[in-house]
């Protein structure tokens, strides 16, 4: 790296002043963002901005001007300039197009008229900018399907139907509820990312609905016919004699709705229940009984 | 990219009134989402460009403005020119005379 001084273009006994002023008509003529086609200027402008952050600073000048530091201790500028977004690359939805500098081009009748047309109405035809919000539902909606009103930032609302079977963090595009065109474009569209609200007793897994059912001692080894919860309302299950803690009974259809099409199942997990309180007659009876098959639930646990 | 507001204004090196006063002067033109803007990488380079306008280059509240419009336009020009390079690369019998204004 060049001597900073000569850089900059000043005598070594330079006043900050001198040096700041020296800076700046070299950065004015410099800048990448006010030379956009020319790539060398970015190299001589790092390498003024270098030299102007090591002089500028009082301290790093002092031990530079004693030879305690040289040229590479000051600091890197960054890598980007607004030229680098600006360019070819940008969208149509690019807020900062301005096309007044040729939009009279556009007036004539042949084919390079036809070009410059085509990029003004870019601009002005360029659709409005798509808008992000977030919608917390709750879990049954999302298992059956809802319409639900999502009051918009600036003014009004909009409803929003949502298809059963929804899952946690999809995101729903209503098309034409985003922000208008700045020009004479289509708006944009509306990004809703749903989230889903626990549910009390059912949990969800995929497409599967998931159900801890508590049964009481009596229903479990004589079996019952009981009433349980589906998303679509309650239906009787019979329980079998002699379902035992955890066992798993499946509704067939009674889940969420598949994307491919079709329904997920509910899955009922069975949680035996003994009495709330004493029962002095099953007490009695237990401590009198022998059971016919000689169970131990520990077996796996012997050492 | 999304940047969220809160990540812009450490990574731009700005306060919350400052940054409210470049959006009011269209300064920077971020997307709106339901919260709050959402900010670009371009939003970004644009917001260092605002500041070595102002803090190295000397240029004031009203000259930035200024600046920032006829850089818009020389952008647009330097696309339309590089589409009209393009298509007469593409298509040489749009050489011809072309100019009757």
């Amino acid at each position: 790296m060049a001597d900073p001084y000569e850089t900059l273009g000043v005598e070594r006994t330079a006043s900050q002043e001198e040096i700041r002023k020296a800076y700046r008509r070299l950065a004015k003529k410099l800048h990448p963002d006010l030379n956009p086609g020319n790539a060398a200027a970015e190299a001589r402008f790092k390498e003024a901005s270098s030299a102007y952050s090591l002089l500028s600073d009082a301290e790093k000048r002092r031990r530079f001007d004693a030879g305690e530091i040289d040229e590479s201790g000051a600091e890197q500028q960054r890598q980007r300039y607004y030229r680098d977004y600006a360019g070819a690359g940008a969208g149509a939805d690019d807020a900062y197009a301005n096309p007044s500098g040729f939009a009279d081009f556009a007036e004539t009748d042949d084919i390079l008229a036809e070009l410059f047309r085509r990029q003004a109405e870019q601009a002005r035809r360029a659709p409005g900018a798509d808008l992000y919000f977030r919608l917390a539902i709750d879990f049954l909606d999302a298992v059956n399907g809802a319409t639900r009103r999502l009051t918009l930032p600036q003014g009004g609302s909009i409803d929003v139907t949502i298809p059963p079977g929804v899952q946690d963090g999809q995101i729903l595009r209503l098309r034409g509820k985003g922000a208008p065109s700045r020009g004479e474009g289509k708006p944009g569209d509306a990004l809703v990312e749903i989230s889903i609200r626990p549910h009390r007793h059912f949990t969800r897994d995929g497409d599967d609905i998931h159900l801890e059912l508590p049964i009481s001692l009596k229903e479990a080894v004589l079996g019952a016919r009981v009433r349980v919860p589906t998303p679509s309302g309650s239906v009787v299950l019979t329980i079998p004699k002699g379902s035992n803690n955890g066992s798993v009974l499946r509704l067939k259809g009674k889940g969420a709705r598949r994307r491919a099409g079709g329904q997920g199942d509910e899955f009922i997990r069975l949680k035996v229940v003994l009495p709330s309180g004493p029962e002095p007659e099953l007490e009695s009876f237990l401590a009198g009984w022998t059971p016919q098959r000689d169970d131990d639930p520990r077996r796996d646990m012997q050492p | 990219m999304i940047i969220s507001k809160v990540e812009f204004l450490v990574r731009s090196d700005l306060d919350q009134q400052t940054l409210d006063v470049w959006l009011a002067e269209e300064w920077l033109m971020p997307r709106l989402a339901a919260d709050e803007p959402q900010f670009s990488e371009a939003d970004l380079a644009r917001a260092q460009l605002i500041h070595e306008l102002k803090r190295d280059l000397g240029v004031n509240d009203e000259g930035v403005g200024v600046i920032l419009g006829l850089l818009d336009q020389v952008h647009g020009l330097r696309r339309a020119l590089a589409d009209v390079l393009r298509t007469s690369r593409a298509h040489p019998a749009s050489d011809d005379e072309a100019d009757r204004s």
